[in-house]
Formats: structure tokens, sequence, C-alpha cells
């Protein structure tokens, strides 16, 4: 087993449509000084970077991580897992301490998408481009598909999904790092256009920009740091295609293997035994609201087929887990930033730096990652004593 | 209104993002498109270990990583398993509204993507709800045929 | 870090050059490189439980390419991460892991396949697309100032360049694993010759690395990082290949005499031999000389032997495992070989290397 691991430190610019009047390095640099501040430490104790940047096109400059996140003289290496992307230059990250390589590591994760014009004519060209791309799907649409047949295996409605961006905006609201975060309820959701079936326009999350860090320390740098220390991990990837998953006996396309298996190991990890009485905090990386519901139960919130039971009680404010405090990506969604994101708001939860969304008394929390076509999933618990 | 200053003025350059390729598609591939270009069938690839039967046809399997053995014939008749009705205009896409989804064809364990034509989309609301009830479907192959997953497409069996 | 009982071990290597095999997709090439590299390694996938890939995007014309090539490495319900960086990186986090008791056995995996894209053309992408964009650089041409530098200091070595030329040519002839037909040369930039371009081919390449007991140890693993700004940078000095060497030599607690075997990787002809000057393994102005006349120096023939990023630093890690094995055939260096050093470099404009010591065990 290896050693322990923390976060000391994260920054994070706003996050927006678009940064106009800051490009990508002066962004960058103003979230590395805010994590170095709020770690306390100085740029030389860095041991290695890892840059997070997901498809090159949205940014329309490939590898535009080596002029805006690599510094001279470190050792540089990016992650590319769509959008994992985030959560798994952590995991790498960690890894590296872990190894005894270096006790520092600085995680950067960009997202520059704010000019691209064409963002679903990338994501459609995501897809295999000998059987699928042709089909012109893109990400909106698969996302459709999947809650089309979450609909049909345990009985979401059209209602759930409005219901749920409602409550994910009027979170948003308590969020320092959204700039002009939407608020909007359920009637305006089902009151907007459609987008593809049966997803509406106001589910969908907004084209976002923004920089997350995260700094990473071995457990003897730590020292009396306000830490938030990493309990568990676990990442699993799947198929490429979907429609492998439809009818897989071992588990089926909505019930998110991979993720269940990325968050069975990181409780076994954490020595957590039942996570719905231990977690407090969660933060899902789903920018639609059926990608959320999808992975309450692999979380192990709840059964599969009592998900919209669990989902009601939810809207209620009737679960031990708060899921999503920050918003979650349906606020916004910087494609390469939004799982270290997630991570980064636990760790501000567990650490009680969470300002105005902080929740009481969180001690353990966990974060997903999910890229590809629900491909790649990770997940991460944090938690506020040392293990 | 302030007058801009002409030094200050911000500075856009236009940027293209286009570059050529070509897919190989492979012996499997390709002879899963010459099957449906030349003779109208569409055919899968049985794994060993496990005797599931993948479509569109693949060289090796995902999960048992191991490679496909026999060529199997399937539908041309399915179950439309998941779907969704495209109704907004993206740059780059087709214009809406449009049905994409993943069909089941009879012998088949796995769905191929594919357009569903011929479904009433006036109401999208409505054509949505009916299409939850997993209908089954057709693969109608196109008259002209070049050899890509677009020769055929999926209709509905019976109005829905 | 010496020989802790956490080290990484390498277990099997396996590499394809093909070109415009239209019998074969990029998944199948994958699948069947892994497969090689598990059988070389006497293992079976059920025995893996990590997948590190290499790969880039605009090189495989898939933005998010590791959704269809993952599967193919193996990545079926295992932990899998994916680099958009060169193959050396990815064999380095896979040993990581290892070393961290988070991994026993992995698959590292890397491709980059020339044929179905143009690689000089989307590399040119990578540049500032205010200042350097309009000029029309790309990952080559960073060689070629390096080069026209060089000869301003070093003028009248035409004999060594040539012969340097001439030796790469014959090791990648004599090379099982070198590109045999098919493959085209880059547009270089003078000062750089065609006959020093690589060959661009379609690269896949696979590792398995795992726990002892096997013959070959990862001893030490060395990266570094250059200023982006190329204006910015010391083209002849490369500090972030001198680091990275620097570090994985000094992880390994060895210096470069103790190295017997090196494969260095470079863009063109003079980044390889260059590279030993930089090293220190040859006097200024004694690079080309060396590579043509010095034993061990990347007798696999290098870039000529088939070339395409971001596969590149595995295979140079691959072919030194074969050569500490004796498995490398017809380019195997005669006498014991007891320590090789691999180098890879990423964009843009070998920015950042990574180097690996590896050590017979």
């Amino acid at each position: 087993m290896r050693d322990p691991v923390a976060i000391i430190g994260v920054g994070q610019t706003t996050y927006r449509r678009r940064h106009v009047e800051r490009n990508t390095a002066e962004l960058v640099r103003d979230a590395v000084e805010a994590a170095l501040t709020d770690a306390q430490i100085d740029s030389d104790a860095i041991g290695v970077i890892v840059g997070g940047v997901a498809p090159d096109a949205l940014a329309g400059i490939n590898h535009i991580d080596m002029a805006s996140i690599s510094r001279p003289g470190v050792p540089y290496f990016r992650v590319n897992t769509g959008g994992a992307t985030g959560s798994s230059a952590f995991l790498a990250a960690m890894s590296w301490i872990a190894s005894g390589r270096c006790d520092v590591a600085l995680v950067v994760a960009v997202e520059r998408m704010g000019y691209a014009t064409t963002a679903q004519a990338v994501f459609n060209s995501i897809f295999d481009p000998i059987y699928e791309k042709d089909i012109s799907i893109s990400t909106i649409s698969m996302i459709a598909m999947r809650a089309t047949m979450l609909m049909q295996e345990y009985g979401y409605t059209t209602d759930h999904w409005a219901s749920l961006a409602a409550k994910n905006s009027l979170a948003s609201q308590n969020n320092d790092t959204l700039e002009n975060p939407r608020l909007f309820d359920k009637a305006q959701v089902l009151a907007s256009p459609i987008l593809s079936w049966p997803i509406r326009t106001l589910e969908a999350c907004p084209m976002s920009e923004g920089v997350c860090v995260a700094v990473l320390a071995s457990e003897k740098f730590v020292g009396a740091r306000r830490a938030a220390w990493v309990l568990g991990t676990g990442a699993f990837s799947d198929a490429y295609a979907m429609g492998d998953r439809i009818r897989r006996p071992e588990g089926s396309l909505v019930e998110l293997l991979t993720l269940r298996r990325s968050a069975e190991k990181a409780y076994r990890e954490a020595g957590i035994a039942n996570p719905s009485e231990v977690i407090d905090c969660v933060e899902i990386q789903a920018p639609f609201a059926s990608a959320e519901a999808m992975a309450y139960s692999a979380l192990g919130l709840c059964e599969a087929k009592n998900g919209p039971a669990f989902l009601d009680r939810l809207l209620e404010g009737r679960t031990r887990a708060l899921v999503n405090p920050s918003g979650g990506p349906q606020a916004a969604n910087p494609v390469s930033a939004t799982a270290l994101i997630r991570i980064v708001e636990c760790a501000l939860q567990v650490r009680g730096l969470a300002g105005k969304r902080q929740l009481d008394g969180v001690r353990h929390a966990v974060a997903t990652g999910q890229g590809g076509a629900t491909q790649f999933s990770t997940a991460v618990v944090l938690g506020s004593n040392r293990p | 209104m302030q007058t801009p200053d002409p030094i200050s003025k911000p500075i856009t350059i236009a940027g293209h993002w286009n570059f050529e390729y070509r897919y190989f598609a492979g012996a499997v591939a390709s002879r899963f498109f010459n099957e449906i270009k030349i003779n109208r069938r569409i055919m899968g690839t049985r794994v060993p270990s496990t005797g599931r039967v993948l479509v569109p046809a693949r060289s090796f399997c995902d999960a048992s990583y191991e490679r496909t053995g026999e060529w199997v014939e399937v539908g041309p008749e399915g179950t439309l398993d998941i779907f969704t009705i495209v109704a907004a205009k993206f740059p780059g896409l087709p214009d809406p509204p449009f049905v994409m989804g993943y069909v089941t064809l009879d012998g088949a364990d796995t769905a191929v993507l594919n357009y569903v034509r011929g479904v009433d989309l006036t109401d999208i609301e409505a054509a949505g709800n009916k299409l939850m009830a997993k209908p089954r479907v057709r693969a109608i192959f196109s008259d002209v045929r070049e050899g890509r997953i677009t020769d055929f497409h999926f209709e509905l069996i019976a109005p829905i | 870090m010496g020989i802790s009982p956490n080290s990484a071990y390498i277990q099997g290597v396996a590499i394809s050059v093909t070109w415009a095999d239209a019998e074969r997709s990029l998944p199948d090439l994958i699948f069947e490189t892994v497969t090689g590299a598990l059988s070389n390694a006497g293992a079976k996938m059920a025995e893996m439980d990590s997948v590190v890939l290499a790969a880039h995007d605009l090189v495989d014309g898939r933005s998010l390419s590791s959704m269809v090539t993952a599967p193919a490495a193996g990545a079926y319900m295992r932990d899998e991460i994916r680099l958009a960086d060169d193959g050396l990186v990815a064999a380095s986090l896979a040993a990581a892991r290892i070393e961290a008791g988070e991994s026993e056995f992995s698959v590292v995996a890397a491709c980059g396949r020339a044929s179905e894209g143009d690689f000089q053309r989307t590399s040119q992408t990578a540049f500032d697309p205010f200042m350097i964009q309009p000029l029309g650089l790309d990952e080559f041409s960073l060689s070629a100032l390096r080069l026209s530098a060089w000869l301003q200091r070093h003028p009248g070595l035409e004999d060594s360049r040539r012969r340097a030329g001439q030796a790469r040519a014959r090791r990648a002839g004599s090379n099982g694993r070198a590109l045999k037909s098919g493959g085209h040369a880059p547009n270089l930039w003078h000062p750089l010759r065609q006959e020093e371009a690589p060959c661009m081919a379609d690269i896949v390449v696979a590792a398995i690395l795992g726990p002892r007991p096997a013959r070959v140890r990862i001893a030490g693993t060395g990266h570094s990082t250059d200023s982006s700004n190329v204006g910015d940078r010391d083209l002849l000095r490369m500090p972030s290949l001198a680091q990275a060497a620097e570090r994985a030599l000094s992880s390994a607690s060895m210096q470069s005499r103790d190295i017997d075997l090196f494969e260095l990787e470079g863009a063109t002809l003079f980044d390889e031999a260059y590279a030993l000057e930089v090293l220190g393994l040859a006097a200024p102005g004694q690079g080309f000389a060396t590579y043509a006349d010095g034993t061990g120096i990347n007798p696999s023939g290098g870039g000529a032997s088939g070339w395409c990023y971001p596969a590149m630093g595995l295979v140079r890690l691959a072919e030194c495992y074969l050569q500490l094995t004796g498995q490398a055939q017809g380019v195997q260096v005669p006498g014991r070989l007891r320590a090789a050093l691999a180098t890879g470099f990423s964009p843009v404009g070998a920015q950042s290397h990574g180097a690996m010591v590896l050590v017979t065990a």
C-alpha cells in the first residue's frame, strides 16, 4: 500500500464563457499563484507538474499546455482522458509522489474552449471514424441516449432531469468561482427548447473556460498544513462502444460499471464499508442531470432500481450526503478541468474552506471523473483526517 | 462613450482547424462494409470464449481480449434499444430534427448506431415518448452504397 | 533509488513498424503489438492490472483517440490512463505506479500512424499562433536552426556528417524491425538534408512492466522541460535533454561511463548525433563522428528505421531492452551489455525530454 498523499493547496480562476482579457499562460499563473499561496510553498518545492488538457481542437492550439503550464527545468507531462482528464492527471501526480520521485506535485488543468465555434462537431470527432462518427453522434446526443435508457429501465422522468438541473442552478448561486451563474427553476427548464430529446437547453452545461490547480504533497511534507487527505482512489476503463454495453450481463451502459468499480476500490482503500452512511459530500462530474443520476447507485448511495426515489429525497434535501454543493458541472463544465474541479471542491469542503458553499462538518467526500462515452471513470475519496 | 485608443485595440486572428486523414478500416471492418455494399447483409463476428456476436463486426473483443472467430449474419430486423431525437442545430452537424439510436439486430449481442428514419417528428415530445417502447425496426439499404456505415439506416416496422 | 524491492522491471516488448497497411486498422495494430509484447514477456492479459498509453489526438485523427485505442491495449476493466506525451513518459508513469505499489503488472503502449494523417502539418499548429505559426515552423524546424548554429561553431566536418548518415542507414538496413518499404521523409529546412530526415512510418510499440523476477530493471528515470518560447531557448545547450539524462543517471546512482548502450531519440540525424555532445559522450563538434564510429550508439538505426511521434521514446526503450536481453537480432551489439540509456522527447520542438536507465537484473 502506498504512503499517504494529501492536497495542501488549491487554486482556481473563475469559470466563464470566455476569458477575454487574459491569455492562457496568465490564467494559469493566476491559479497557480493562488494554489501555492494556499499551500504555503514556493515554486521551488515543485517536483513535477502534470498538465491536464483534453481535445486540442477545443482550444484550436495543439499542445497549448507547453506554452502555458510547463516550466523550464521541471519534469512535466500531459494527461488527456477527455472529461476525466483532470482527475486522471491528479492520479498520475499521486503515483509520482507515492513512488518517492518527489514530495510535491502541481496538477494544472486548463480549458480554453471559449472560441471554439463548433464544439459539438469537435465532440463528434471523438467517436470511431470507421463505424460511428458518420452518424453525427456528439456528446449531447450520446448523453441523451443514455437518458432514454435510464427512463426506460428505472422510471426516471423528464421532470426529474428538470428538477435536478434547477437544484444545481440554485446551489451554483453560492459558488464564487462562477461568474454570473444561471438561475432557473424546473418550469423554466421544461419550457426551454429541446436540444436532443429528452434533454432541454437549460439542462445542458454551459461552455466554460478556466484553470484549476491542485498541490499534492507527500505525508512528510504536509506538516501542519491544512490538508485534504487522499483516503482512496480508483480508475477503470470500459469497452469503447456504447452498443456493447446496452445488453451486457455484467453491467449495462447505465449501471456505470467503471465508476462502480472505481468507487468500490476507493472506498475499500479508505476503509469505508457503507458509503451512504459515511460520505458527507459528493461532487459528481456530470454535465447533464441524467448523467448525475446515473452515478448515484454506482457510488453506492442507493440501489440502481431505487435511483428515482433517491433523487426525490435528494431534491427534498433528505439525504445524508449532499451532492454537488458547488452546482456541479451543470453550472460550469470546462472540459479539461472539470474532473479536477470536483476533487478541488471536495478538498475545500473537507478543509472547511468552501466559503458560502461550505457544508457542515464534512469529514469524508468523494469526487468522480468521467471521460469518453462513460468509458473512463475515476473516484477519489478525500478525508479531513490523516489516514 | 470613450474614443478607443488605436494602440490598445485588441487583435484577434482567425484560425482554421481542418486536417486531412485517411482511416484504414482494416480487414474486418472492410468485410463488414463490403457485405453491406455487395450483398446487402449485416454481419457480425463471434467471440470464441463467450459466444457473443459483435455487431458491427470487430476483429477482437474488448472485454475478453481475444480475436473474434466466425462471421454470423444478423438482422435485418431488430430492436431500437435506446435513441435520441436531435432537435437543435449544431454548427458542423446535420440539420435537425433527426433520430439516431442503438439497435440490437436479431442474432446479435451488441447494438449498432445508426439513423432511424421515417418517424413522424412534427411533435418531438410525443415522438420521443412513443419511441420509449423499444419498437422493432428494419435495416433499409441505400440504393447507392459506398462502403460506409451510412449505406443503411433503420425504419420502424410498424408505425407508432 | 538503488534496488528497491518495489523496483519496476521490463518483462517483454514488441515493436511494429509498417506503412499504410490497409488490412489493419489502428486498433488492429495496437491489439497485435500488445499481444506480441505479452507473448515476448510470457504473460497473459489476465495478469495485467493497469494500462498506460501514449497517443496524440492530432496524430491519430481522433479527437479523443484513447476511446478507440485504449481497449486495443487491454484497458477493459483495468486502471488505464492516456498521456498526450511521449511513450517513454508512459513507461515512466507505469514504473512509478509499480514502485508505489499501486500496480503489479502494467501494459505500456504508444502509437503514431503517420500514414493516416500529416504529422508535419499538424505539428505546425503547436506553435504560438501569433508569433511563430505564420512562419510555418514544425517539429523538425528547430533541428535545422540547431544545426545551423552548430555549423557556425564547427565548420568543415562534412566527412563525419556524411559517415554518420551512412552508418544510420546501414544500421536501419540491418534492423529487422525497421520499415522495409513505403514511408516518406518530411520536408526539411536548410541546412538539414533530406537523407537526414526520419522515415515517417506507422509505429506501434508496447512493453510489459512488472515486478521481479525479470531480466531488465528500470534503474532510473529523469525528466525535464525547456522554455516554450523558441527565442528563449539555448538550442545548442538543450537543457531539458541534459537534465533528463543527468537525473536518470543520478537516480540510478550511475554515470554515463557505466552505460554500455545508448538509444538517443532525435527528430533528425543531427539531433540524434548532437545528443551525444549534450550528454557529454562526444566532444564538442564530434557528435557525428562518434555517432558514425561508436559502438552501442543508436544501433537500431534511430529515425531511419521508422519514426512517428509520440511512439519513439518507447521504441528507444524497447530497443534497449532487446539489446540487453540479446534479442536485437541483426543489430545486436556484441559483448556483455549491462546497462542502457534511452531518451525520448515531446513537442513542441522537443521542449521536454525523458530518459530512462535500464540494467540487467
